[in-house]
Parts: C-alpha cells; structure tokens; sequence
C-alpha cells in the first residue's frame, strides 16, 4: 500500500478528530473533562443554586480554600464553591486580570501592588496568620539572625512577604541590608538546595519548611510569629465587578472562608486530611505542618486592621515594592466581614480517605 | 532476505541501551549513591505512573497536550505553508519580510507566556498560541528558503510549458520544495513538542508539562519523573509517524539522490 497525499490528508484529519473527540467528550454532559477533573469532592449540596471558582496555590497558607470548597458542598450553603489550584502566582494574577477567576487567595504586597497599578481588585479577608518559618541547615550553629552574616538565604520572590519580614529583622537587629545574600528561588526547589548546601537556609511559607524538618536536614530558626506578631503573608483578593454584580456570592464567600478557618483551628488532623487531594500533596507533611505546633499556622483572627496593612505598606515602600502611598480604604473592602463567626459544621466522618 | 538482520538491529540494539540506561538509573538509587530525594528511585517511579494512571489523570493530560500541539502545528503549516510558498516568489517581498520574521523567530516563544495568557485566558488557547508562535515563523522561514533556491532551469522548463499562477505553483514549485518542507515540518513539530511542556507549566490547568509543574509543586519527584518519561517517549513516537511523511510518492526523489 502507497502512501499518498490523498491518504495523508485523511489520515491527518482522522488523527485530529479522534484527538478532538477524545479531548471535548461531546457525547458526555460534563462540559470538560478538564472541569470534571478538577472537582475533587462532590458533595449533596442541592441547595446551591449559584457557583464561584476561587483561586489558590497548594500551600498551607490557602487552606481555607479547599475547606471552604468541601464546606460548600457538604453542608448548608447557598453558593457552591470551587477551588482552582494554580502553580504559581504570575498565572494567579494573569487569571485575575482577564477574570477567568474572580476570587482568589494571594501575598499580601503582590494584591498591593496590583492594586497600585490600577487593576480592580479588592482585598476582603485574610487567609491566615503565621505560617512562614526561617529554616537553616542543621548543621548550622545559630540563634539568631546575626549569626548568618555573610550566608546566602532564599526567598520565594521579592514582592513576598518574607521579603519584608526579614528586612525589618535585620533592621530590629543592628545589621545592614547586604550582611546576607539573599536569592529567589521557587519554593519546591528550597528544601533540595538546602540538602545540596546551595544555600544556607531559606524564609518561605509552609509545607515547604515541614519538608526539610522531615527530611532532617533543616531546623526553625525562627517562626513568623517570632519575628511580626499576627503575620499576615495571604489575603482574599476579590476583583471588584463580582463585588458590585454579586455581592451575595461575595459575602457568602468571605463567610465560608471564617467558618472553615474556625473549623480548622480546631480541626487540625482532620484539616490535613481534607486538604492532601486538592493539593496533592503527602498528608504526613501537611498533617505535621498543622498538627506539630499550634504557632506555626493559625487560621483565627483574619480580619485585617488599618494598623497592620499600613507597616506592610511603609515597609514595601521603603523596600521600593511600592511607590504610592495609597489610603488602606483603597485596599480593603471589609463590608463582607460576618459579625459572629461560628466553626463550618463539616462532617468528620464524611471526609475520604485518599491517601 | 538482506532486510531482516538489519531489522534485527534496529530493534535489539536500542533495546539494550536501553536496558544499560535502567541498570545505572537502578543502581544510582539502590546503591544510594544520591540521597532518594535528589533521584527518585523506579520503583517509586512506577508506583506513582499507575497512581496516575487510574486517576485517569494521565490519559487526559496526555490528550490535553497531544490536543495543543496538533491544532497548533496544524494552523502554523496551514498558514506557514503558504506563506513561505509566497515569498519565495516574490524576491521584493522577501527581502521586505525576511527581518520582521526572523526576529519573531528568535523570540523564544516562552517569552510570550505573559501576553498569551492576558490575550487568551486559561486553558487550550494560550499553548495554541504559543505552539503557533513557535512553529510559524520556522516553517514560514524555511519553505521561503526552499522556494528562493529551486535551480532556475525548472522555471525555464515550465515557461515553455506555458505553465503560470497556480499551475506553475502545483506543478513545479510545490513539488520541487516538498522534500525541504517535510524536514522543516519535523523539525518544528520538535519544537512545538519542546515548547507545549513548557508552555503548559504555566496559564493551563492539564496537560504533560502541568503535571510536571504540579508535582514539583507536591513535593513528588516520582511523579515529575513519570511524565517526563511520557513525554520522551510520545516525543520519540511521533518522530517516528512523521518520518513516515518521506515514504509518499511524490518526495521519494528527494530521498534517495
């Protein structure tokens, strides 16, 4: 048999078909198979009658997010939520700018700083307090951060939190801005270099910390906490057209996320295992993230004060990350913000064991 | 009767290279000469591939990206064809064009993630686009090329044929340049293939180079190993399907000077 371009041709168009059949499923009522893939638990919840897909990165710093997904569709709510893991926070930023997703979880100064370059985006809740740690190699003797002078520390990106953090540590502690080398690295990749002796330690959120401990070859320096009290490194970002279109859905958003945060203060190991399929991460390290010391993540206490966005403002702008000095009122949208905050009644029993 | 050692070859020697390959990676891991996360070990390998495998989750990112990269490179010849075709023709125009394209040529096409995820969302477009970006200009470039070297006699010849416009285009330099085309389609679909792993590490929600991009995010190296492998080995397959495209009757010639 000859091959022709007749039969070329046929044979091309048969091979994009059957991919594009494969690809769509049009005799499925599923829209995608791309969209079916992403829900990780469905619930009973009939009641919903409207949805919202949120935004997050697979960090313990945006639990609240898969915990209020799972809330929503396993008790009483009248939105259904659906968190959509992303990898990295360009993509996060990029979504929200072309509102393909109009809520999600995000650093604090990057939502600040979108903010200042004119994107209609409002910060209406926080999705934690802590939940960083400045890790070092095992084999280092130090207590505090003087002792790493002259050492290379990474850091996940210089519009973090950390960033700032740690500027203001070495302010509190007498030393100058280039007494440590710092590099951005991605977080996935801190722990490795640890192990590698890339690097001397690295300041980044969570499970990224929990790794190295478990891999024994980083210890705590220092917690968050240790370093600014009630440290906030996630917020809600919502675009502003869902405030003004749907401010129900809004409300009903920021609420899931207080009562799934109650829930999980109290409900750690539960929390770990409900949260370890949409993250696809090991429950071991998620568990031992929040399970091991109360003080290195807390999901209580996420309204934001005027106080504490004003020192990470000053702080940005000393840093250069920001340039206007902007009233916090431009930030913040805190109308949504429920009065009595009761835990999200999540049935223990119900959550699947995955792992 | 002389085809079937040399067949013979073709396959047992790859075979045990690849054989030697696994022995080293298995020794690497066994012996413990790296620590287990630096080099994740077969086992773990294979363990995490039949994880994926009935979360259904590879067979759709391998749709996803097998999806991207054929409607792409199926665009970008559609219009790159042609387009190159065209300016091989027209001397002015190509010297007018030649420096744009090239430019856009050597922007790598990861360059415009940013733009491709503003411009075209989440999901299939972006990496369309990209693919697009990737392979366009290439084939663009060397379909051009092709055109602008046809040894002059072949024009001469078809003047006294009396052959112009469309005819002279289908019967003389299409064919002329087909040879030339089907190398550049090949190694551009490398590229697109190169370039969708990529592409997909950020802006998509499925597809090979996401899965890997997820599980380095995980903490699973296992995992990034297994699509890697997949990878490589669907990259290796289609190579081998394309280079089918030398067999057609019409370009044997430019095979077998």
């Amino acid at each position: 048999m000859k091959l022709t371009m007749g039969k070329l041709m046929i044979g091309v168009v048969l091979f994009i078909a059957v991919i594009g059949l494969l690809r769509f499923h049009p005799w499925s009522q599923k829209s995608a198979v791309a969209d079916k893939k992403d829900v990780v638990h469905e619930g009973p919840n009939n009641d919903a009658r409207r949805s919202l897909t949120v935004g997050y990165l697979p960090v313990t710093c945006h639990l609240t997010c898969p915990v209020t997904d799972f809330a929503s569709k396993t008790t009483k709510t009248s939105t259904n939520f659906n968190s959509q893991r992303f990898t990295d926070f360009p993509t996060v930023v990029d979504a929200l700018k072309a509102k393909q997703v109009q809520a999600t979880f995000m650093i604090a100064p990057l939502a600040m700083k979108l903010r200042e370059d004119g994107a209609p985006v409002k910060i209406c809740y926080l999705g934690h307090r802590d939940g960083s740690e400045i890790i070092i190699r095992k084999d280092i003797q130090a207590t505090s951060l003087r002792d790493l002078k002259g050492k290379t520390l990474a850091l996940p990106s210089f519009y973090s939190n950390q960033n700032l953090v740690i500027h203001k540590l070495m302010e509190d502690q007498g030393m100058q801005p280039n007494d440590i080398n710092f590099v951005i690295l991605p977080p996935p990749d801190m722990p490795t270099s640890l192990a590698a002796k890339a690097i001397d330690g690295y300041f980044v959120g969570e499970p990224h910390c929990a790794k190295a401990e478990l891999l024994g070859i980083g210890k705590v320096l220092y917690l968050a906490r240790d370093i600014w009290p009630n440290f906030v490194s996630c917020v809600l970002v919502v675009h502003e057209d869902l405030i003004k279109e749907k401010p129900d859905v809004v409300k009903d958003l920021v609420r899931g996320i207080a009562e799934s945060g109650k829930w999980a203060e109290d409900h750690r190991a539960e929390a770990a295992k409900l949260a370890a399929p949409y993250f696809r991460q090991d429950q071991k390290v998620l568990n031992y993230v929040l399970t091991s010391s109360p003080h290195r993540v807390s999901y209580a206490q996420l309204t934001p004060t005027d106080a504490e966005f004003q020192q990470i403002q000053d702080m940005a702008i000393k840093m250069g990350i920001l340039k206007k000095r902007l009233p916090i009122s431009d930030y913040m949208d805190r109308d949504f913000i429920p009065q009595t905050i009761v835990a999200a009644p999540i049935p223990v029993d119900k959550i699947p064991d995955k792992n | 009767m002389k085809q079937t050692p040399r067949k013979k070859a073709e396959i047992v020697l790859p075979m045990i290279v690849i054989l030697i390959f696994l022995l080293i990676w298995y020794s690497i891991t066994y012996f413990k000469l790296v620590p287990a996360y630096q080099m994740p070990g077969i086992a773990d390998v294979a363990k995490s591939f039949k994880e994926e495998v009935m979360a259904g989750r590879l067979a759709n990112d391998v749709i996803a990206s097998m999806w991207r990269v054929t409607v792409g490179f199926v665009i970008s010849a559609i219009l790159g064809i042609p387009a190159g075709l065209w300016l091989g023709q027209h001397t002015r125009l190509r010297y007018a064009l030649t420096p744009m394209f090239n430019f856009f040529r050597f922007l790598s096409p990861l360059a415009w993630i940013p733009f491709a995820i503003l411009w075209f969302h989440i999901g299939d477009k972006p990496a369309v686009f990209l693919i697009f970006m990737a392979t366009f200009f290439p084939l663009a470039m060397s379909t051009m090329t092709a055109v602008a070297s046809i040894p002059s006699i072949y024009f001469r010849v078809a003047k006294d044929y009396n052959y112009k416009g469309t005819e002279l285009l289908t019967k003389v330099t299409f064919p002329a340049v087909l040879p030339q085309i089907i190398t550049a389609m090949r190694v551009s679909y490398g590229i697109a293939w190169v370039v969708i792993v990529a592409a997909e590490m950020v802006g998509c929600q499925d597809g090979l180079g996401y899965g890997i991009w997820d599980a380095r995010n995980g903490l699973r190296l296992d995992t990034a190993v297994t699509y890697m492998v997949i990878i490589g080995v669907l990259g290796m397959l289609m190579d081998r399907l394309l280079s089918q495209l030398t067999k057609l009757r019409n370009v044997r010639w430019g095979y077998e000077r």
